[in-house]
């Protein structure tokens, strides 16, 4: 547009102070912490000296840290699978009419809406050693003594990644079901007169027409879910001891448990590196994707 | 015949209430968990019903959460006036305006959205412990902000292209100012976008979690999130006021979510399909 340009930059200016001081600057800031032995004592004397790469090093050798970059993997990646396996199942069953259908839609957005606390003070109530889950299993004779769900070493990595999975649902149903609106109904309709049966419908029609969405979806649920924090953070803290961690847990742990700043920004960049690398990768398979449909 | 399709589109209710059902359960189960004693919380096999339903958890989670009630109102209001007026303005310049920084800003803003909240919040911590920043409903509100403003840019920059661009050019000739423009012309054709990124900023900051747990560490300034976090104590949680205060929690989102279930699901695709 022509008229006024540089006064519509005006317009542009609160975003940009805001990103650039509650994003960028913060940033910024934990990539000088990582390079500093920042902890509580050296941070109120003012006395924090540059590290080097001290605390990369440190991290990177930590068995903690090690475990938790393995729990990050296993919950990204058995999260997406079944969010989306789940999520999708639900938008072909959405994508036809009937009655109610309205209702049950908004209904299968509650793990969405439903605020953190609440769903993740449920969870730790699920999977505690007398809660729910033991308590069906038990009285229905499938298992002799309860499972530690969140109180082993083993389990509860399993256990809030399947919190997690419940919680991701509705992201997936909703990016899934849009894509479907956009397939006219005819091609399905045509596919059954010529007697293609249901799995032949999705495979060879609704999964390559939806390619594009399925991309996007797999794509943000990957950069979602390796951020969590809320969730696990509520269910365990991470333990017991230091086995449930993801990378933003243990960051928080490092930085408001042990106060030790440094470690946790260290352990921070990384993380922001593998999601940026995640992205990357994605972005570039999806460019692929579009360059070969173009 | 027609009533055979009827019957017909009914067994799909069926079959889709089945998942339904699933999904819903936890909430059903917080819902009841407030009626019950932890023995009957606890109890094996678990009850289905509560047994002998009481008021007295939900009442006394009332009492101990009715003071984090004031905190959550302000700092999820304060969170929604600071992202409208930020987003509102950015929004319309992104939509209506080749911009030099368009799309520097653009990136930032997706890129923001992509953050770990720790990433965030744990420098912000250091930054506005130095500003004397902490225990203040500032800190919470403008924390909550980099997750909230970003969202609410793109939903409604994404409405905002869609209006057509004539009307404003139109507005120009006729010698209206851009301030005149944007509030006379796009403010108003936006209004369901404002409403649908106003109800997901609300229910985000309502719902926040991280941020208030960080920044707010006096007891009188925290909102119900932590309110009902403090029930999970150090040494045993409450769990029927927990299971009651969280349903109470729980209540605002969720009505609202079910009055406005179609916008919910316009601002979360808006969101994801950008360009």
């Amino acid at each position: 547009m022509r008229l006024s340009p540089w006064k519509s930059y005006l317009f542009l200016v609160p975003a940009l102070v805001y990103v650039g001081v509650f994003g960028v600057y913060p940033l910024a800031y934990n990539f000088l912490l990582s390079l500093k032995d920042v902890t509580l004592i050296t941070y109120i004397g003012g006395t924090s000296q540059w590290t080097g790469f001290a605390n990369y090093v440190e991290t990177l050798q930590d068995p903690v840290f090690q475990r938790t970059l393995t729990n990050t993997l296993i919950f990204t990646g058995l999260s997406l699978l079944f969010q989306f396996i789940i999520g999708f199942l639900l938008a072909l069953l959405f994508n036809r009419s009937f009655p109610l259908k309205g209702l049950l839609q908004s209904l299968i957005m509650v793990p969405w809406v439903l605020p953190i606390i609440v769903s993740g003070s449920f969870f730790r109530w699920f999977f505690s050693d007398r809660g729910m889950v033991n308590g069906f299993l038990l009285s229905w004779g499938l298992i002799e003594k309860p499972i530690p769900w969140i109180t082993s070493q083993q389990w509860p990595i399993f256990s809030v990644t399947m919190a997690n999975i419940w919680l991701g649902i509705p992201f997936n149903f909703v990016l899934l079901y849009t894509g479907l609106r956009g397939i006219p109904l005819e091609l399905f309709e045509s596919a059954d007169i010529d007697g293609a049966n249901w799995w032949q419908r999705v495979f060879f029609i609704t999964i390559p027409l939806l390619r594009p969405v399925i991309i996007t979806t797999l794509t943000l649920g990957c950069i979602f879910t390796v951020k969590v924090f809320d969730l696990v953070w509520i269910i365990t803290q991470g333990g017991p001891g230091d086995v449930s961690h993801l990378l933003s847990t243990l960051s928080y742990s490092l930085a408001f448990n042990k106060f030790h700043f440094g470690r946790a920004s260290a352990v921070l960049v990384i993380m922001l590196v593998l999601i940026t690398g995640l992205t990357m990768l994605l972005n570039s398979i999806r460019a692929e994707e579009e360059g070969s449909l173009g | 015949m027609a009533k055979k399709k009827r019957r017909k589109e009914w067994t799909w209710t069926l079959i889709a209430l089945i998942p339904t059902v699933l999904i819903i359960m936890p909430l059903y189960f917080i819902a009841i968990g407030g009626f019950q004693t932890v023995a009957e919380i606890f109890h094996r096999p678990p009850y289905w019903f509560p047994p002998h339903p009481t008021l007295a958890f939900y009442k006394s989670a009332l009492v101990t959460l009715a003071p984090y009630l004031k905190n959550s109102l302000i700092i999820a209001l304060g969170n929604l006036v600071l992202t409208l007026a930020v987003a509102l303005p950015s929004a319309f310049a992104l939509a209506k305006f080749r911009l030099k920084w368009g799309k520097a800003t653009f990136f930032l803003l997706a890129f923001s959205q992509m953050l770990p909240a720790t990433a965030v919040i744990i420098p912000l911590f250091l930054i506005f412990n130095n500003f004397a920043l902490i225990n203040n409903y500032l800190s919470a509100i403008l924390g909550i902000g980099i997750f909230t403003i970003p969202f609410a840019t793109i939903i409604l920059r994404a409405y905002m292209q869609a209006i057509p661009t004539g009307l404003v050019e139109a507005a120009f000739i006729d010698g209206a100012s851009l301030l005149h423009v944007f509030r006379s012309i796009i403010i108003p054709l936006s209004s369901p976008a404002i409403a649908t990124a106003g109800i997901l900023t609300l229910i985000m900051g309502w719902g926040d979690f991280i941020v208030s747990l960080s920044f707010l560490k006096d007891q009188a300034m925290q909102p119900m999130s932590i309110g009902l976090y403090n029930f999970i104590g150090q040494y045993g949680v409450q769990w029927n006021k927990l299971m009651a205060g969280s349903m109470i929690f729980a209540v605002p989102p969720l009505v609202v979510a079910l009055l406005a279930g179609k916008s919910i699901v316009a601002g979360l695709t808006a969101g994801a399909f950008k360009e």
